[in-house]
């Protein structure tokens, strides 16, 4: 009796569960699912848009691998970026969003000055980037010799040109902040008056409390964090010099793969290597997943 | 206790403290701030300049001669008021949508069990995964088989149906609400949608301002999707409108500067106006002011 | 009464049966709409193209053109979304360069059909321009607009040191003994700069054409002419005015003058420069004070040719467009004397038609300054080399840059650098022939 209950409880559940993502099934099937699959063929196809699309097996793979130089380049650089600017923005935000949460005066016209280059996006502000980092003239060296120090050549210098990037993204770091600052919202202010009658410092508050409670963003940040700095692609597009120089320093993956398939039409190759980065990111997400319950904190339990 | 706090010296004083922490902050915020908006007084310096000044080396800081005539200039150069319009149409639209159904789908993905949820959710994670560059042309087929191009359908409907990142974004929020308050109702005998409606959406506001705000910025920033859908000009957004200035020779940097400007604007105000329920959050819940 | 009764009936009879007629006549000769995409949306080029289309809607009463402006760049993936759909726009501007590519790929549509002499049509046009449209036997669009290099000088800063006004350097090395003298250089801060080759509107390739006697990365046949010794040793000039001028300044020029805003030249911070015909506008609108001269580019040594490089558009007709015909009856018009004239003019563009151009040159609505300085911008097109890519080399200067990159930083020696990139774009053609 009993068990029969339970069954039909939780085919209840199941039913409105389906219902509630049901919408997105529906969208997945009519406008997702088609274009994806066509792209995971194509990826063994000398697809090229407009004249061919013959089936070539594993060949695309075969010359990625095996002949293609450019292809590693684009691998290196694009790795470099997203090993420094994951943790570098993830650790920016949360300060900024927790310093914004400190009281201060003129809070709310502090957060949205931080807030606001996340939203200027676009051709405009890379060209504009491209003034402040400009070797003497530019803003950035300017404030750096005032500190005494010379600045390097920047765009121009590839040591120095991802950096440069990843600097510029820095500032927009705003967009991440603002769900930290969400976030914090949800953190019972009892917790710290709490664990300041213990006795608690700042640091220590921050760690054991504020962090935690978090973690769930800090986790979306991340794995979103991921997925698009390996998808990093208008600002070497706009700021590079030929498309990916001096020297290939900014050729990104996806702008490597964006020459492929719009500047020579290899639409099956630049396929070919959308889905390996595509395997390569989901193995990467589904670690921080497996790993994320080890530091993840949900309060509705997981 | 009284007696103590009047012993102690002014500078030892609890509120003194308080308050010296206070503009401690502010002071290191202000300094941010400048860091942070000197892009932006170079932005607004060049929108206010002549072309002849801006050719000028080394560029100045302040302009010599304001040319506030530049916003009537740039804005007058092209249909921009039709194209205002026309985002504002979208954008309102594209962010009632994204509120609705990606509050609606995550709470399935975050609330609910059912089988093959798992899996699911993986592949919503993996839909952002793929450089949208090689869905590009299949998806242009299918909106032109559809009879869609050079109609708002393509920017409009596929938001209806969720969007991954913020399905993804939700459900973390709804994962930081204890599972007792969803049991307790069930036992009152609510069903999920009441649940979703009545209970959630208003424990999770300050995430729900935060995707209308983000999904106001996606829209009103989008330039990918009117680019390749809208062939008539008097349906092109302002995203395609400022690109006129920028020639293949030359550009108009103080036009372009201009109306990038009025574009920010709306941007800026709403992210103001709205991120005070954040603060209001904290009253809510302490009961103490921000 | 009863007259005036019948004679109205009678003219709304009349008046009834002709208005049907007409409707009928107009109605079997429906008109036929075409669309044609642009990237001309700025205030200065959107008039003139739209008047161009406007004198042709007028000029027939069959075909009706509708313009439509988009980005820069964008234009031409939603062209190709486009095609890959099936329905294109009939006409469309694109890159000069890559022509045969397109062709190749089945995205531009072969015009022979459309055009009854082909010797006869293309006649009007400069044959450097013509050379970029054709591919194996066919003629895949036709050319619009062109631009060209060459020098520029200002006058005043030569009475300034002491050089003649009128005469411009005409090889490299007067060029380099004027530079010197027109320098103004104190400790580390540049002050003034007679000139650094790459200033303007003249990169590492164009340098490298004008080097080697007119010979571009690839010859006529399309195979690669990289390493010859004297692209070695215009690599090597080319470095050593880096090296005298100093790295960090150069870089920190460039940023002013990559990103479009500041001009030096305009700021008279630099004497002399290689640029685009069409620079002389801005000299004239933003330089009022400037004292410029014109003059084709210097030769590497006497005899050995001032050559200079072209880029352009041509006109195009999608793969799968309805209404070709109608579209090429358009493009014949906006590729015909009196547009092409109007286009020069309006623009300062250099353009296709031979006959446009010399138009333009006397056209009283330039100045007599603009004048003289379009005609040297049509007598340059004799020294100007076009580089269309051939159809299975697209991509091939991703293999190039990088290896000039790693010679002007100092990573290898012009030869090295120059070895390897011919190296590479041989096993490019290899595996491209595969």
């Amino acid at each position: 009796m009993n068990f029969f209950k339970g069954m039909k409880l939780r085919q209840r559940e199941a039913l409105q569960g389906y219902m509630f993502v049901f919408p997105w099934i529906v969208g997945f099937i009519v406008f997702t699912a088609g274009p994806l699959l066509f792209s995971l063929y194509a990826a063994f196809t000398n697809y090229d848009i407009t004249s061919r699309m013959d089936f070539i097996g594993l060949a695309n793979f075969q010359r990625l691998f095996a002949r293609d130089k450019l292809f590693s380049t684009a691998v290196y650089n694009t790795v470099y970026y997203v090993v420094l600017s994951v943790p570098l923005r993830t650790v920016c935000g949360v300060l900024l969003a927790v310093l914004l949460n400190q009281s201060a005066h003129f809070r709310r016209f502090f957060r949205t000055v931080y807030y606001m280059p996340s939203v200027l996006s676009g051709v405009a502000v890379y060209l504009l980037w491209m003034q402040l980092l400009s070797p003497s003239s530019g803003l950035i060296n300017m404030l750096l010799e005032m500190v005494g120090i010379q600045g390097p050549a920047w765009l121009f210098d590839p040591r120095w040109t991802k950096p440069a990037l990843i600097l510029m993204n820095l500032w927009g770091v705003g967009g991440t902040m603002l769900l930290y600052l969400a976030n914090l919202q949800s953190v019972p202010r009892q917790l710290y008056e709490a664990a300041e009658i213990d006795g608690a410092g700042v640091v220590q508050r921050f760690f054991k409390i504020t962090v935690p409670m978090i973690t769930p963003v800090i986790f979306f940040n991340v794995v979103t964090g991921f997925i698009s700095a390996f998808q990093i692609f208008q600002e070497a597009y706009v700021m590079s010099t030929d498309k990916g120089g001096p020297l290939n320093s900014l050729l990104f993956y996806n702008l490597y793969l964006w020459k492929q398939a719009f500047e020579q039409f290899n639409m099956g190759y630049a396929s070919a290597m959308a889905w390996l980065l595509f395997a390569a990111v989901m193995v990467i997400t589904l670690l921080n997943l497996r790993l994320s319950k080890k530091w993840v904190y949900y309060e509705g339990g997981e | 206790m009284s007696a103590n706090v009047a012993k102690r010296p002014l500078w030892k004083s609890q509120r003194f403290r308080l308050n010296l922490y206070r503009w401690l902050v502010t002071l290191f915020l202000v300094g941010g701030a400048v860091v942070i908006l000197s892009p932006v007084w170079w932005m607004v310096s060049t929108s206010l300049k002549s072309m002849q000044e801006i050719y000028r080396y080394p560029p100045t800081v302040i302009p010599e001669v304001f040319h506030w005539d530049n916003y009537i200039k740039a804005w007058l150069s092209a249909p921009f008021t039709r194209y205002l319009l026309n985002t504002v149409f979208l954008t309102v639209i594209g962010v009632a949508t994204n509120i609705t159904s990606n509050s609606f789908i995550a709470y399935g993905f975050s609330k609910i069990r059912f089988p093959g949820r798992e899996v699911m959710f993986a592949v919503v994670l993996g839909t952002m995964m793929i450089p949208g560059f090689v869905t590009l042309v299949p998806q242009y087929v299918l909106f032109a088989k559809l009879r869609w191009i050079d109609t708002y359908l393509p920017l409009l409907v596929p938001g209806l149906f969720g969007n991954a990142f913020f399905i993804f974004l939700i459900r973390q929020f709804f994962l930081t609400i204890p599972n007792e308050l969803v049991e307790a109702a069930k036992i009152d005998g609510a069903n999920h949608l009441y649940i979703w409606s009545r209970l959630m959406l208003p424990l999770i506001k300050p995430a729900l301002i935060t995707v209308g705000i983000m999904a106001f910025n996606g829209k009103w920033n989008d330039f990918l999707g009117p680019l390749l859908y809208i062939n008539s000009e008097q349906k092109y957004t302002l995203q395609i409108g400022l690109t006129i200035f920028r020639g293949t020779v030359q550009t108009q940097w103080n036009y372009l500067m201009a109306a990038s400007v009025i574009a920010l604007v709306p941007v800026i105000l709403i992210f103001f106006i709205f991120q005070r329920y954040f603060i209001e959050g904290i009253n809510v819940q302490s009961g103490m002011t921000g | 009464m009863n007259r005036l009764r019948k004679s109205v009936s009678l003219l709304v009879v009349l008046l009834t049966l002709s208005a049907l007629l007409l409707s009928a006549a107009v109605s079997a000769q429906e008109k036929v709409e075409i669309e044609l995409w642009t990237f001309w949306g700025s205030e200065t080029r959107r008039p003139i193209i739209e008047r161009i289309v406007e004198e042709f809607n007028n000029s027939q009463d069959r075909i009706v053109v509708k313009h439509v402006y988009s980005p820069w760049g964008d234009i031409w993936t939603k062209t190709l979304a486009a095609v890959a759909a099936g329905d294109p726009p009939q006409v469309v501007v694109n890159d000069i360069n890559n022509v045969a590519l397109r062709a190749w790929k089945k995205q531009a549509m072969d015009l022979t059909p459309f055009i009854d002499d082909v010797e006869e049509f293309s006649s009007q046009f400069f044959p450097e321009l013509w050379k970029t449209v054709v591919w194996e036997d066919g003629v895949y669009g036709v050319p619009f607009n062109t631009d060209t290099r060459f020098f520029m000088w200002n006058k005043d800063h030569f009475a300034e040191v002491g050089l003649d006004p009128e005469k411009p350097p005409t090889t490299w090395a007067e060029l380099e003994e004027y530079a010197l003298k027109l320098d103004k250089i104190q400790g580390n801060r540049i002050e003034r700069l007679g000139f650094y080759p790459l200033f303007g509107n003249f990169g590492r390739d164009t340098w490298m054409i004008v080097g080697d006697n007119g010979v571009s990365w690839l010859d006529d046949e399309g195979n690669p002419r990289i390493n010859t010794p004297h692209k070695v040793e215009t690599l090597e000039w080319l470095i050593k005015w880096r090296e005298r001028i100093g790295g960090r300044n150069v870089d920190a020029f460039q940023a002013e003058f990559g990103s479009q805003a500041a001009d030096p030249f305009i700021s008279g911070k630099l004497s002399m420069m290689v640029n685009i015909a069409n620079h002389y506008t801005q000299i004239r609108d933003y330089g009022q004070h400037l004292n410029v001269g014109y003059a084709p580019v210097p030769e590497r040594e006497p005899g050995s040719g001032s050559w200079s490089w072209g880029g352009g558009f041509v006109l195009e007709i999608p793969y799968g467009a309805k209404h070709a015909e109608e579209a090429f009856e358009f493009i014949k018009w906006a590729c015909g004397p009196e547009a092409q004239r109007y286009w020069a003019v309006m623009n300062f563009d250099n353009v296709a038609n031979i006959e446009g151009s010399y138009l333009a040159a006397e056209d009283e609505r330039l100045s007599p300054e603009g004048q003289e300085v379009y005609r040297l911008s049509v007598e340059n097109l004799h020294w100007t080399i076009m580089t269309p890519v051939p159809h299975n080399l697209a991509g091939y200067m991703d293999l190039v840059n990088p290896q000039l990159d790693a010679a002007f930083l100092g990573v290898k020696s012009p030869q090295e650098a120059l070895d390897q990139a011919q190296r590479d774009v041989e096993e490019f053609i290899r595996n491209a022939e595969q």
